[in-house]
C-alpha cells in the first residue's frame, strides 16, 4: 500500500488538524476502502486543498486506490480553476463541504469534505502516473508535473532517512500540501509512522502558536520568508521544549538569517537542516547535514541519499573544478516523469529517465558542497512561492490591451508594459490573480519591448 | 501623528484618503496578509521608534485596534 500505511500501528494517530479533526493510521486504511467503493480507479480527481485532515484523507484515499490527484489550493481563483477543469476533465472533485454548489452530485461526505462526480468521462492514463502538481500554482498555469508511484515512495523513504524520522515525530504542516514541499513533509512523516499536525493558519495568527504549543510540535519546515516572520516574532528566544528540528527550502535564506538559524540550533541543541528541491524532483534533492550548518553557511549541501548532483557547462560537459559556475543536474529515483500541458499528455511515459536539468546556476567549494548563485529558468520565487514569468505575461495580456514582459528577482517582479496608464490596475489584477501581496510587483513603462529579429523578447535588456 | 499613522496604512495597502477606516482589518484588505503585516509592523517600529512585543504583533488586527496597541509604547496618536 502507498507509504506502507497499512503496516503502521492501526491505533496510532496519523493526523491532527487545528479544526479538531484527527485520524489514525487505521482510519486512513478504512477510509480508502470506503472511497474505493465510490470511485473508479485510474481516473483524475482534483483535490481542493486547505490543510486539514479532510483534504489529506481525500489525497491518501486517492493514492491508495490508484486514482490520480491534481492538488490545488481551495482558495485558487475560480476562473483559473474552471480553465484547469476544462483542460484536464477530472471525473471527480474532492472539496470542502462549505464550497459545495447546489447542482453538484455528491457521492460521499467525510471529514467536512465531499466527493463530487463531475459527469465527465474518463480517458487513458499512463500506468505509472500517480500524482499531478502545478509548476506555478498561483497563476493557474496548465503546465503540470507528472509524478510516478516510485517518485513518491522514493521521496518519503529518502527524506525520512536524512531527517532521521521515526514514529515519535510531530511535524507542523502549515506549508500547503498542494505545494511539493508541504506534501513531502506529509508523505515522509506518514511513511515514518509519525503524527502530522495540519493547519491552514500562518505564523502571524495567535492560534497558530496555541496549536503548535498544545500539540507539542517537534519540527518546522518552511520557506525563507517564514523565518523572516519568526525573527520578527523573536522566535529564537521562545521557549518551545518539544521542538527538535527546523528546516528550510523553497529558495535562498539571506546569509544573515541562515547564520541566525544555524546559531539558534547550535546553541539550543536542535537541528537546522537547509534543503534544496523543486517540484520536478519530487521536492528535496539536496540537504546540508545539521552538524555542518555553521561551517558551510549558505550551502544547500550535497545530494540526498540515493541521489547524485553534478554541474555541467553550456555545452553539457561536466564541471569538476571548484568555484566554476554551471547548471546543476540531479539524478535519482525522485526525478519526475515530465510535464503535462493537457489531458492527452497524461498518457505520456517517463521522459526524463531519472535525469533532471535543474535550471539553477551553482558552484561547488573544495569539499564538494553546492552553492546556488542564480537561475536559468523563467520563474521567480516570491515569498517562497514559485511564479512563472510567462504565465504572468499571459494573464496580464488577456485582461489588458498591452504588450507585456515580466522579469525580476525573488524580491520583486518587474512588469514592463507599453502603456503609461493603468499601472495600478495591472498591479492589483496580477496580485489578485496570483494571490500574492502586491508589494511583490512593480509596473514599469517602456515605449517598445526590446525584441530580436524573430520577434522574441530580449529579457536580458530589461534586467 | 494620526495623519502619519493613517498614511502608513494608505501607502502599504493602497487605500484612498476617504477609505472607511473601520474596514481596515487584517485579512480583509487584500494586501494586509502576512507579508503586508510584517511590512506594517516594521514601518510602525521605524516611524515611532519602538519595538513591538511578539504578542502585540500577533494581536494587531485592525486600524483602530492598532491605536490602542501603540498606546502601550507611549505613542499617543
Amino acid at each position: 500500500m502507498f507509504l506502507d500505511i497499512d503496516k503502521k500501528e492501526r491505533a496510532h494517530i496519523a493526523m491532527i488538524d487545528d479544526l479538531g479533526q484527527r485520524a489514525t493510521y487505521g482510519d486512513i486504511v478504512d477510509f480508502a476502502d470506503v472511497i474505493c467503493k465510490a470511485i473508479a480507479q485510474r481516473t483524475v480527481i482534483f483535490i481542493l486543498n486547505s490543510n486539514c485532515v479532510g483534504s489529506a484523507m481525500g489525497y491518501l484515499g486517492s493514492m491508495i486506490n490508484r486514482v490520480v490527484p491534481l492538488m490545488l489550493a481551495a482558495s485558487m481563483d475560480a476562473e483559473l480553476l474552471a480553465e484547469l477543469i476544462q483542460l484536464y476533465q477530472p471525473q471527480y472533485l474532492w472539496k470542502p463541504i462549505a464550497m459545495l454548489k447546489v447542482d453538484e452530485t455528491v457521492l460521499l461526505e467525510a471529514y467536512d469534505y465531499a466527493l463530487v462526480a463531475t459527469g465527465r468521462t474518463g480517458y487513458p492514463l499512463y500506468e505509472d502516473l500517480s500524482l499531478l502538481l502545478t509548476t506555478s500554482g498561483s497563476t493557474g498555469s496548465p503546465k503540470l508535473v507528472r509524478h510516478s508511484y516510485e517518485n513518491l515512495e522514493a521521496q518519503a523513504r529518502n527524506i525520512s532517512a536524512f531527517f532521521e524520522l521515526d514514529g515519535t515525530e510531530r511535524p507542523m504542516v502549515d506549508l500547503p500540501i498542494n505545494y511539493t514541499m508541504g506534501l513531502s513533509v506529509l508523505n515522509s512523516h506518514l511513511y515514518a509512522g509519525a503524527t502530522v499536525l495540519l493547519t491552514s493558519m500562518n505564523a502571524l495568527h495567535p492560534k497558530y502558536w496555541e496549536f503548535l504549543k498544545a500539540q507539542e510540535v517537534t519540527s518546522l519546515t518552511n520557506v525563507p520568508y517564514y523565518y523572516e516572520i519568526l525573527k520578527k516574532l523573536r522566535f529564537f528566544r521562545m521557549n518551545l521544549p518539544s521542538l527538535r528540528m527546523i528546516s528550510q527550502g523553497g529558495g535562498k535564506l539571506s546569509d544573515e538569517l541562515y547564520r541566525e538559524c544555524a546559531e539558534y540550533a547550535h546553541n539550543t541543541g536542535r537541528k537546522f537542516i537547509p534543503t534544496y528541491g523543486q517540484t520536478e524532483g519530487s521536492a528535496r534533492m539536496a540537504y546540508l547535514p545539521a552538524e555542518l550548518a555553521l561551517e558551510k553557511c549558505g550551502s544547500i549541501g550535497k545530494a540526498i541519499p540515493n541521489g547524485k548532483l553534478y554541474l555541467v557547462d553550456e555545452a553539457g560537459n561536466p564541471i569538476t573544478t571548484p568555484g566554476v559556475i554551471g547548471e546543476m543536474v540531479y539524478e535519482g529515483p525522485n526525478v519526475t516523469l515530465g510535464y503535462a500541458q493537457r489531458g492527452e499528455d497524461l498518457l505520456l511515459g517517463d521522459e526524463r529517465q531519472g535525469i533532471l536539468y535543474t535550471g539553477d546556476l551553482v558552484r561547488t567549494d573544495e569539499d564538494g558542497f553546492f552553492y546556488i548563485v542564480g537561475r536559468k529558468k523563467r520563474f521567480l520565487k516570491l515569498w517562497g512561492y514559485r511564479v512563472g514569468l510567462d504565465e504572468c505575461e499571459n494573464i496580464i495580456k488577456s485582461a489588458f490591451d498591452v504588450e507585456c514582459a515580466c522579469v525580476g528577482d525573488d524580491t520583486c517582479m518587474r512588469i514592463y508594459v507599453n502603456t503609461e496608464t493603468a499601472h495600478d490596475e495591472i498591479k492589483r489584477y496580477i496580485a489578485d490573480k496570483t494571490n500574492i501581496n502586491s508589494a511583490a510587483f512593480q509596473v514599469c513603462y517602456v515605449e517598445q519591448l526590446p525584441r530580436n529579429e524573430a520577434g522574441k523578447i530580449l529579457y536580458s535588456k530589461l534586467q | 501623528m494620526m495623519d502619519n499613522y493613517w498614511k502608513i496604512f494608505q501607502e502599504l495597502f493602497g487605500l484612498d484618503e476617504d477609505f472607511d477606516k473601520g474596514k481596515v482589518v487584517r485579512g480583509e484588505i487584500s494586501d494586509w496578509d502576512s507579508v503586508g503585516h510584517i511590512a506594517l509592523v516594521t514601518k510602525l517600529e521605524e516611524t515611532f521608534d519602538i519595538m513591538m512585543e511578539p504578542e502585540d504583533i500577533l494581536q494587531f488586527k485592525s486600524f483602530y485596534q492598532g491605536i490602542d496597541i501603540l498606546k502601550k509604547y507611549h505613542v499617543d496618536l
